[in-house]
């Protein structure tokens, strides 16, 4: 009994490198197969379309060109969506950050009138889902005479229910002395959000700010209802207009792929710098989602 | 709290509740007032207008027609809605019997002591989640093509038959899970893996005193200790899943002949499409009766959300 305790704690040095060879193997595998279509779509965009539509397919291009990037940006008004991109995911997570943290504060720190009521609305909400509100908040937008505009993509959705309670909850255990004695130093109430709580909650901020940057940034049925014009669209919804038989313009897989890079590469380079408080974000948003 | 006591100054009242001084009464309506009259304006109305709504024929047009069932009725006789709702309860099904099942087992790997690198396999397998569904879309009907695809060469080198992946009813389905699958596995797995990082090492040693193998400890320590992140993460998926829209959109368009058709692609082409916002709205009211159900489920199962 006893000497079979210590073999199973500590197996020979053989054995544990024959038990490693299949972990690592299938690892890899799985890993080669995920990462395998990022791979592809790059390769494709660097290679013409003859080579494209060869049979059978070529691993590594002949020549490496740079000819669908070109051709995108003659083609299509790319630059413009990457800016419509660009700009709507900052002053969205700005917006939402501050919206959130505002509001997340007065939830946390604060008793009044109808909290509990509101708060238990909100957290219903949490459970409506996007397609419920889309025709109504799609006839309320035209309404209000803001489709096809920066301002219908990013106003409606400034305050999400979520950011509110993951504020509200990294919040609450902010002790209540710390905000006490700012304001024995005569802090405003906005001055102790603005100079006690947000220096305080930055971890909270980073979350959120990468859930709804991603969110933003990757959004498409919404965009796509309400953006009309080719110049207003962002990436996503201009990606799906690559592909549709647009009069005087080819659908093209070399372009579509160069443009599927440009949209994701970004991206994946910004989330492998950060992984961990990528996942621990996304992790943290979902379970409070 | 005899020293907070003297140091408070005069005029500031204590809050029993929460124990401190309040300066302002108004303060609180201040910050939480952008918040809901956001909140009110583009979300708590427009879910009681779809309400209204859904019994109403109405294309934006002129004054909205009270017509009662009339939408749902419709919605119950149209072969395509059911179509799409039988497809959109088989992407859920493959969610919940393929991707967690597999997400299960990749995070039991990743989570063994004999595997180094794990931020770099963490970093692989959840990469696929960052990225933009309409460009991995894109990328997978190039990778699924008939004639020109990866896939269908890999398949030729073992000498099995082509595939039409996108143009056969049946294999486009497949087609849309393989994707789903593809995107989702590493990222639930992620969950799996925080989950079983909470367990003790103390359970397994133990278990291994007692001469269990791998599959033993999997099966009898790690599964019942993981309950309610699987129970967490399978709501997760069937709720993901039971609105994916992209997926069937970009790569088959819903096609061939609606054999992809998703429920949330229906709602949009008929109820944005082609303005019929009474019928989609009654789609939309079908899909939040059944994901509230299922997130209520959630709820009770978990107390995620209870306040304090």
């Amino acid at each position: 009994m006893q000497t079979m305790m210590v073999k199973q704690q500590q197996p020979s040095p053989i054995r544990r490198i024959l038990r490693k060879i299949p972990l690592y193997l299938v690892a890899s595998l799985g890993a080669f197969l995920t990462i395998l279509p990022f791979l592809w779509m790059i390769l494709s965009s660097i290679r013409n379309n003859s080579e494209i539509f060869r049979y059978p397919p070529t691993i590594i291009p002949d020549v490496i060109r740079f000819d669908n990037y070109s051709k995108l940006l003659e083609m299509w008004p790319f630059g413009t969506w990457y800016l419509n991109s660009v700009l709507i995911t900052v002053i969205s997570t700005i917006a939402v950050l501050f919206f959130s943290s505002l509001a997340g504060f007065g939830f946390a720190k604060y008793e009044f009138k109808g909290r509990r009521v509101m708060f238990a609305i909100l957290i219903g909400s949490t459970m409506i889902p996007f397609q419920l509100i889309l025709i109504p908040l799609f006839i309320e937008v035209s309404r209000l005479k803001m489709i096809n505009s920066y301002a219908g993509l990013i106003i409606p959705f400034m305050a999400p229910a979520m950011g509110i309670f993951l504020m509200k909850q990294f919040i609450s255990t902010i002790p209540n002395e710390l905000l006490d004695s700012a304001r024995i130093d005569g802090c405003s109430e906005f001055g102790v959000y603005w100079n006690i709580i947000l220096p305080l909650i930055r971890p909270a901020m980073g979350a959120l700010a990468i859930i709804t940057a991603l969110g933003s940034w990757n959004s498409f049925i919404w965009p796509l209802v309400i953006l009309h014009s080719e110049t207003m669209m962002t990436l996503p919804v201009g990606l799906a207009r690559l592909t549709e038989n647009v009069p005087g313009k080819t659908r093209d897989f070399g372009v579509i792929m160069a443009a599927a890079s440009l949209v994701s590469v970004p991206v994946l380079l910004v989330f492998m710098a950060m992984q961990r408080q990528f996942i621990s974000g996304l992790l943290s948003g979902s379970v409070k989602q | 709290m005899s020293v907070k006591a003297i140091a408070k100054p005069a005029g500031l009242k204590v809050s029993r509740r929460t124990g401190f001084q309040r300066q302002d009464k108004l303060a609180p309506y201040f910050f939480v007032a952008p918040f809901f009259i956001l909140f009110f304006t583009f979300f708590l109305f427009p879910s009681l207008a779809a309400l209204i709504l859904s019994f109403f024929k109405w294309n934006g047009v002129g004054s909205p027609d009270w017509i009662g069932v009339r939408n749902f009725q419709r919605l119950f006789e149209d072969l395509n809605f059911w179509m799409a709702v039988r497809n959109t309860v088989i992407y859920m099904l493959a969610s919940l019997f393929i991707v967690v099942p597999m997400s299960l087992v990749l995070a039991a790997l990743l989570n063994s002591r004999d595997l180094g690198f794990r931020d770099f396999w963490r970093t692989a397998y959840f990469s696929p989640i960052v990225t933009s569904s309409v460009a991995i879309a894109l990328v997978f009907s190039l990778l699924y093509s008939k004639d020109y695809g990866l896939i269908n060469a890999f398949l030729v080198q073992f000498g099995l038959p082509k595939i039409n992946w996108l143009g056969d009813g049946n294999w486009a389905k497949a087609s849309i899970v393989i994707l789903m699958i593809w995107r989702w596995t590493g990222y639930t797995a992620v969950y799996f893996l925080a989950g079983m990082q909470t367990i003790s090492q103390d359970l397994y040693e133990a278990a291994m005193i007692d001469g269990a193998n791998a599959v033993q400890q999997f099966l009898y320590i790690t599964l019942p200790l993981l309950r309610p992140v699987i129970l967490f993460v399978s709501i997760l998926v069937t709720t993901g899943s039971l609105q994916i829209f992209e997926e069937p959109y970009i790569l088959t368009s819903g096609g061939p002949a609606n054999a992809t058709l998703s429920v949330a692609q229906y709602l949009y082409t008929y109820g944005i499409a082609n303005l019929k916002f009474g019928l989609g709205s009654a789609v939309g009211l079908l899909l939040f009766v059944t994901i509230f159900s299922l997130s209520a489920l959630q709820l009770r199962t978990f107390g995620i959300f209870r306040e304090d």
